[in-house]
């Protein structure tokens, strides 16, 4: 153990001098307060929720959460649909297997945006509905996007409603 | 006495060697992820999404792939090239390329680019420091650093499963244990019901929230050489048993944790 503290002990005599050393580990310290608060207040889930559905408040609030790593975070799930949220009588949408919530690991909304699930979503050129889902310990944010064709491939990403 | 500039000089080539390792690692990351990348821009070029939440640069194809490019360039060339100045504005190419690609709508959501962006911050301040520094003294605040950052990211996987959802394995169970084409689930479906995979879905899901929760709270103060080979191996172990596509996202960190290894014994 000795070692460990004349590591310790070097290493806080050389960050005086050392600006970008403090700069990157003030800015790490900050994030961990940010996550380890998370679970106890409720405003710091709900802005990375916004965060994953795309609808923060403007771009600038999503882009400045970016350094903060948010891998598998939440219980995430996503529902698309070729036919508008409330346009089937719940009874029948219940018997439509490949409409139903599935599990996504973060960041729903690139089921639309995203390489794979842009693909798999929206090649066949027509108008397509996304809800998602976030929970986290009793929160919970749901999102629907419609995605309308205007061109052969080409889309509108619209906001419908986020409660 | 007379060995003393040897012995520097050794230090340095370490300090040198390090610094190669973990621009190695940031390579081969975004390498690993080359093909995946390419299919994703055909799409992108074959099937376009407007949405004006994100500025018009940040939407345009070109804009994406230049980001991609460029931070490939400027590794290749960080690697190859010893020159400070070079080194310097390889690494603020390559940050600057990281933020874009951590922002564009076809890439925001991949967290590839965010630990990349991680290991791009840790490089330009070892380069800025590579001839300031008594090269044990930046191996050892090399070392610490990226331990911080490593402990910061399992953080913020672990914090965000802190639910009742990954605790009970119900989200884990859907995303890897019902369809995942991965050598993993495949056994475990071949060899077990759908009932005793819930429940081993329930015991892994369990492992993943308290294994990222321990290292993310601890990694950062342990002994460099030990967390070294902790995290190395913690990392590798993730992408071996969920998802090989995932090395891409940990062999940044893989190249970061290695620091610790080329810390000076005292």
């Amino acid at each position: 153990m000795p070692a460990r503290f004349n590591e310790m002990n070097s290493i806080d005599r050389q960050v005086k001098n050392d600006f970008g050393f403090a700069a990157i580990l003030l800015g790490v310290f900050a994030i961990v307060v940010w996550l380890l608060l998370m679970p106890v207040l409720p405003a710091i889930a709900n802005t990375t929720m916004h965060r994953f559905h795309l609808c923060s408040s403007n771009f600038a609030v999503f882009a400045a959460q970016f350094p903060i790593p948010a891998m598998y975070n939440f219980a995430n799930q996503t529902k698309v649909s070729d036919v508008p949220p409330g346009f089937i009588d719940p009874f029948f949408a219940g018997l439509d297997t490949e409409d139903s919530f599935r599990y996504i690991n973060h960041f729903p909304a690139r089921d639309a945006t995203f390489s794979i699930g842009r693909y798999k979503n929206l090649r066949d050129g027509k108008d397509h509905w996304f809800t998602l889902r976030s929970n986290y310990r009793g929160q919970e944010l749901e999102t629907e996007f419609r995605l309308k064709a205007v061109a052969k491939w080409q889309y509108e990403l619209q906001r419908m409603s986020a409660r | 006495m007379t060995d003393l500039p040897t012995t520097k000089g050794l230090l340095n080539r370490r300090v040198s060697f390090a610094y190669r390792v973990v621009q190695f690692c940031l390579l081969l990351s975004l390498l690993w992820k080359w093909e995946f990348f390419r299919g994703s821009m055909e799409i992108y070029d074959g099937i376009s999404v407007q949405d004006d939440f994100f500025p018009e640069l940040l939407r345009s194809n070109t804009v994406l792939f230049g980001s991609f490019a460029c931070v490939i360039a400027s590794t290749i060339l960080a690697i190859l090239v010893s020159r400070s100045f070079v080194r310097h504005l390889m690494c603020a190419f390559s940050l600057i390329g990281l933020t874009v690609l951590c922002l564009h709508q076809g890439s925001y959501n991949d967290a590839t680019f965010t630990t990349a962006w991680w290991t791009s911050v840790w490089s330009w301040w070892f380069v800025n420091r590579m001839h300031r520094d008594a090269p044990d003294v930046l191996l050892t605040k090399a070392a610490f650093l990226s331990r911080c950052i490593i402990s910061m990211i399992l953080l913020g996987g672990a914090a965000g499963k802190w639910t009742s959802e990954y605790w009970s394995g119900e989200v884990l169970h859907d995303i890897y244990f019902v369809d995942r084409n991965f050598w993993t689930f495949n056994w475990l479906r071949e060899r077990y019901d759908a009932e005793s995979l819930r429940e081993i879905a329930t015991i892994y899901s369990r492992c993943v929230v308290v294994i990222e929760t321990a290292f993310g709270l601890t990694l950062w103060a342990m002994p460099a050489r030990i967390a070294a080979v902790a995290a190395i191996v913690l990392l590798t172990s993730i992408a071996v048993f969920s998802n090989f596509l995932l090395f891409s996202v940990l062999l940044s960190l893989i190249g970061l944790a290695a620091v610790g290894l080329f810390v000076v014994r005292t």
